[in-house]
């Protein structure tokens, strides 16, 4: 697999012109790097989408540069934008958006068809990835007939099926339930660490946040807070690094949802230098 | 199959109503063209029908007479003898004809009536089913078509060219829509023309050792005043004159097929595509280009024509079976030539249907999947 960066540089759009102009995305910055999760959340209105459609390809921006793997996504020319989406990004939406006159193999298999796979390697590759995805017993399904969490993980192995190193999700798991919607995220955290995709993902949704490596705040079109997620060694929970209990160890920094943590972390190491820089 | 034949075979039949009543639309307009077609050679075949069958090679008319229907021919009855002594003429036998109307009881029958002499080679019933294949003085050879209609049968008489003849001999294959074949004796025929000396046509068989085409233009160079043609020409002058006759009904239903078809289908096909129109924009964010998917609304299209061509000529070709075995002495003829003519038609209609739909693909914003709607 390619491993590239998206490098977002103070990226803009307005749309209208004059008094009426409204611009819904104002100098924002962002380099996504390899087997990343980055999580953008922010009110309605903020400009996520509009941010999400600039990086994958589908809005131009009135201002800034976006890079893919070094290239200039914004100066292509409009033929070859369709190939960059086939072949570099992998799309999820809130509304699934499955094709609904195919078949759940079919709606897979078509993507990898339309970057020049052969229609039977095209099959085999997709019905692959949708057992995998544990969705073996389906494959011949309509999508009317899948639950919403099926649907969402045919619409993941769509987005992996042309192997992109980037995943752009809108709202993954607002069409989901609790449970679902989790195990969706915890999904797509998986092929981000194991396969090395970059995963960036637009969400109102708070119960997401622990999945991410990062977490942006965007409002009024611009990056408002930016918050680093770690885990914590003693409990596994999710938290953020600005705001966590910390401690250091051999030049390397921990973090933790609580003191008790941090305390039978350090309790449990009898030797070695220790300090603590508690927020 | 490719990705856009399966998006089209897709797209049209997930709504199977729809995609019914677009076929079902096609295929009756098309079948209005293709039956009207099939109507018009079938009429031509009946209505040439004595030329292919009288068994002449060459036909020998009044100078400037190419054909039977609608037109008198009368040559002087030496012209036979004229005829004969040409080189290359095995057999001639002169035969006198006019289109009348025989009547028995209520029911009366457009017929061309033959006059046949009592020593003819030529130019007699060909399929006679019961009865004699002679005719004598006062006597009639009708289709038996017609005397099942007048309530009729051997033995019984009707009128004709003034006078009354009986039955002899009952003929089929001789009855077309507009009219049948009956035989007369050609001294009958005659009397009632006065006597006079004359002929209408001499049907000419050639000998072996030479062509209709050269006899033909034998008996043109040494017998004056006459109009000579081969029986293939003659038959195809007759049939050109009823095509032309009837080209301006066929033009305007012709035109009424097409535009029936081209709405139907332009309309089906624009319905559909604006139904799935989020997930033209849906591929398109996946990196679809434009191209394809204008290939996916044509093959909607042309499979919609194709289907509702099959379905048009399935349901002519049905109606070219029963129609005869009806009782109707109609014949309809599905030509190669109309086949591709509709083919044609159904292309263009195809073509034509899939502008507007096209164009609607064309403006769909990939961005459009990310706002909210009823995507599945």
């Amino acid at each position: 697999m390619t491993t590239l960066t998206l490098d977002v540089r103070e990226v803009s759009k307005r749309f209208g012109e004059g008094e009426t102009a409204v611009e819904a995305v104002s100098g924002v910055s962002l380099a996504v790097e390899p087997g990343e999760v980055v999580l953008i959340m922010g009110p309605s209105g903020s400009g996520k989408t509009t941010l999400l459609s600039m990086m994958g390809a589908l809005l131009r921006p009135t201002g800034g540069t976006i890079h893919l793997d070094g290239t200039e996504i914004g100066a292509l020319s409009e033929s070859r934008l369709p190939d960059i989406r086939l072949r570099q990004f992998g799309f999820i939406f809130q509304d699934f958006n499955l094709l609904s006159a195919l078949s759940v193999l079919e709606n897979v298999a078509i993507v990898a068809e339309l970057a020049g796979v052969g229609s039977r390697s095209a099959r085999d590759k997709a019905g692959a990835l949708l057992t995998e995805l544990g969705l073996g017993e389906r494959l011949d399904f309509l999508p009317e007939k899948l639950s919403g969490g099926e649907k969402q993980r045919v619409a993941i192995a769509r987005a992996l099926i042309n192997n992109p190193a980037l995943i752009l999700a809108d709202e993954p798991t607002a069409n989901l339930d609790s449970k679902i919607g989790h195990e969706i995220m915890r999904l797509l955290r998986g092929i981000a660490k194991e396969q090395g995709r970059s995963v960036v993902i637009v969400s109102h949704d708070q119960r997401i946040r622990d999945i991410a490596d990062r977490v942006l705040w965007l409002e009024d079109g611009a990056f408002r807070d930016v918050v680093t997620m770690a885990t914590d060694p003693v409990c596994e929970m999710a938290v953020e690094r600005e705001r966590a209990v910390s401690a250091e160890r051999d030049a390397e920094t921990y973090f933790f949802c609580s003191r008790g943590c941090r305390d039978e972390f350090l309790t449990s190491l009898s030797d070695g230098v220790m300090s603590q820089t508690a927020s | 199959m490719s990705a856009e034949g399966l998006l089209a075979r897709r797209s049209l039949t997930r709504n199977r109503v729809r995609f019914a009543v677009s076929v079902g639309g096609v295929a009756l307009a098309l079948s209005l063209t293709l039956a009207l077609d099939a109507i018009y050679a079938g009429v031509a075949n009946q209505l040439t029908t004595y030329v292919d069958r009288a068994g002449a090679d060459v036909w020998v008319a009044q100078a400037g007479v190419r054909n039977l229907h609608m037109v008198a021919s009368w040559l002087p009855a030496s012209v036979t003898e004229r005829v004969r002594a040409v080189p290359g003429v095995a057999e001639a036998t002169p035969i006198l004809y006019s289109t009348d109307t025989i009547s028995a009881g209520d029911e009366r029958g457009v017929a061309y009536v033959i006059g046949l002499p009592a020593d003819e080679t030529m130019g007699g019933p060909w399929d006679v089913v019961q009865g004699s294949a002679r005719v004598g003085r006062g006597e009639i050879i009708v289709d038996q078509g017609f005397a099942r209609k007048a309530g009729v049968s051997i033995g019984d008489t009707v009128t004709v060219l003034g006078g009354q003849a009986r039955i002899v001999g009952l003929s089929q294959g001789t009855a077309s829509l507009v009219n049948s074949v009956a035989f007369v004796s050609f001294d009958d025929f005659q009397a009632v023309r006065g006597g006079a000396p004359v002929v209408s046509f001499v049907l000419v068989k050639v000998a072996t050792t030479t062509s209709p085409e050269a006899v033909a233009a034998a008996i043109g160079g040494l017998v004056p005043d006459v109009t000579v043609q081969t029986g293939t020409d003659f038959s195809a002058q007759e049939r050109r004159l009823v095509m032309d006759m009837s080209a301006d009904v066929i033009s305007i239903m012709n035109a009424v097929g097409f535009v029936v078809g081209l709405a139907v289908v332009a309309l089906t096909v624009y319905v559909a595509t604006l139904a799935r129109r989020r997930e033209y924009g849906v591929l398109k964010a996946l990196g679809a280009r434009n191209g394809l998917l204008y290939r996916v609304v044509l093959a909607q299209s042309f499979l919609s024509v194709a289907a509702g061509f099959l379905v048009g000529l399935a349901f002519t070709s049905l109606l070219a079976f029963v129609v005869p075995r009806v009782g109707l002495n109609l014949e309809l003829s599905i030509s190669a030539a109309s086949l591709i003519k509709v083919g044609l038609f159904a292309a263009i209609i195809a073509g034509l249907a899939s502008i507007l739909p096209v164009r609607q693909v064309s403006s769909v914003d990939p961005a459009v999947v990310f706002r909210r709607g009823a995507a599945v």
